[in-house]
């Protein structure tokens, strides 16, 4: 009497468990700085993205996720993992700079870099330490002797260059340190304001064919084709990416 | 016979299954770094500083949802009204709400371009990335938890009591606070550790009301996401401390609720079963 049910219950929880496990995914994976968000579902729409901040991601694929591209807004992370011989040699394959951005009606009246070192502390949005975004914006201010601006006003680290564009988008922050291409991505919502070309750092995109076992090499080859191609040049053009020589 | 010791085994198996499942990742916390090394990962000051701020906000936050929450509970537990099913029911949401949701609730709420944002910020109040905040989203999350269990005690506590203290001349609040309130303590503890834990283990609601500010709103599961990418062992090591601070607010009630089981006239969520 009280076996039947029992068997029938665990057996269709043992059917619906069976079809909730994933199936191997077999579309090509592409893990990707934040920054990329908009440009690469452009450039080819029947990829599996992935992206978070670039550091993120690295962490991710040594610790064996099934990426099969990795897209990085820096050089430091594909190259780590080149060296630990978890992806192909990096290539770069497109350049950024970095702007200030501050809610479309601007309430602190931010009109420059400058003005955050002046007034009462201000909620400002920037990308943490680890992530590329972060680790531009640190060399950026150092540069502009503007070191300050991180410890007399209220900052919030965000873990990619997402947060900090939604943050100001928000009216969270009064203003973020973010990559020209998030400027436009969000131009509906948040108003441009440009960095001195001299205290830029240089900001290079580099990608990597991911190595491990069960990879899609041929998929990630082609991806990375498309990306390179004079369609995939004109994409990352258009969205604000500046390109490398050929 | 035989039926009923396959059947045994059987429970034994499923209970087996759900201990080890539910204790190999803990233990596994344990062994990931050599715990000598604890101390130190903890004397990191970003630690020090989000410690700071969990205790500062959830102290604040639990006074508020115990004094505001447990006359609002004893209202709902004792007055009968057209609407209070409903009432109920929405304290009780922000308990099966995503803390995803709550914190972009928050946001459309009180951000800066939120719902009363605007009037917010002309009187001079600017919630995002102020340990305000962090207080706000807790006490959103945690309320419910207090309250849920502040009515069930409330409610359980033997109506001919407060009855007895009335006919002796005792006000309603005196009732109360001398008879009520002491009847329920027990069920409202265990409802106020429910809450407490429940606002130590916040995040998602903090993380996108509050911002990520080191020293005002990075509480310490803030800590571990940001630490995730730069230093594993630290997120490794405040994970730790989390476990045995949660382990101990949840041994200390089970002993406290066996050493004062004298007077069980409210449910107790977690009571030590023998």
């Amino acid at each position: 009497m009280l076996r039947k049910p029992f068997l029938l219950l665990a057996a269709s929880a043992a059917l619906v468990i069976a079809a909730m496990v994933p199936a191997a995914a077999r579309a090509t994976t592409v893990y990707a700085a934040t920054s990329l968000r908009d440009v690469f579902p452009r450039i080819d729409g029947g990829m599996t993205f992935s992206f978070a901040g670039s550091n993120t991601l690295q962490l991710q694929i040594e610790r064996g996720a099934p990426a099969d591209v990795f897209a990085s807004a820096s050089p430091k992370e594909p190259q780590a993992l080149y060296a630990e011989k978890k992806c192909g040699r990096p290539a770069v394959f497109a350049t950024n700079v970095l702007v200030l951005i501050v809610p479309k009606d601007n309430p602190a009246g931010i009109t420059s870099v400058y003005d955050l070192k002046q007034g009462s502390p201000k909620r400002i949005a920037v990308g943490s330490a680890g992530v590329p975004v972060g680790g531009y914006t640190r060399q950026l201010l150092a540069r502009m002797r503007l070191g300050r601006v991180l410890t007399q006003n209220i900052v919030s680290n965000e873990s990619n260059v997402g947060g900090v564009v939604t943050k100001v988008a928000l009216g969270s922050a009064v203003a973020g340190f973010v990559y020209v291409t998030d400027g436009k991505i969000a131009s509906d919502r948040v108003r441009t304001i440009r960095l001195p070309t001299w205290a830029q750092p240089p900001i290079r995109y580099e990608y990597c064919i991911v190595q491990r076992t069960g990879a899609d090499r041929a998929g990630a080859q082609a991806f990375v084709n498309k990306v390179r191609s004079p369609r995939g040049r004109r994409l990352l053009d258009a969205a604000g990416f500046g390109l490398p020589r050929r | 016979m035989r039926g009923s010791a396959w059947f045994t085994a059987l429970l034994a198996l499923a209970l087996g299954v759900v201990v080890a499942f539910l204790a190999i990742p803990l233990v596994a916390l344990f062994t990931e770094i050599p715990l000598r090394r604890i101390p130190s990962l903890l004397g990191d000051q970003v630690v020090r500083d989000a410690l700071k701020v969990t205790l500062r906000a959830n102290l604040v936050a639990n006074a508020l949802i115990l004094v505001i929450g447990t006359p609002a509970a004893y209202f709902l537990a004792t007055r009968r009204f057209r609407g209070r099913a409903l009432v109920v029911t929405l304290i009780e949401l922000p308990l099966v709400l995503p803390p995803a949701v709550a914190g972009i609730a928050m946001l459309a709420a009180f951000g800066a371009t939120g719902l009363l944002g605007d009037r917010l910020a002309r009187a001079g109040v600017v919630l995002p990335f102020t340990e305000w905040a962090v207080i706000v989203a807790v006490t959103f999350v945690a309320a419910p938890f207090y309250l849920r269990q502040g009515i069930a005690a409330f409610e359980s506590v033997d109506p001919s009591l407060p009855d007895a203290a009335r006919t002796l001349g005792a006000g309603p609040a005196r009732v109360f606070a001398r008879v009520a309130l002491p009847l329920a303590a027990s069920g409202l503890i265990a409802g106020w550790v429910l809450a407490f834990a429940r606002g130590i283990g916040e995040f998602g609601a903090t993380i996108i009301f509050a911002g990520n500010v080191q020293g005002r709103t990075q509480t310490l599961t803030l800590a571990i996401y940001e630490q995730l990418d730069n230093d594993f062992d630290v997120a490794l090591a405040i994970s730790i401390l989390l476990v045995v601070l949660s382990a101990g607010v949840l041994l200390s009630y089970k002993l406290l609720s066996a050493w004062k089981s004298s007077a069980p006239t409210s449910p107790s969520a977690f009571a030590l079963t023998r």
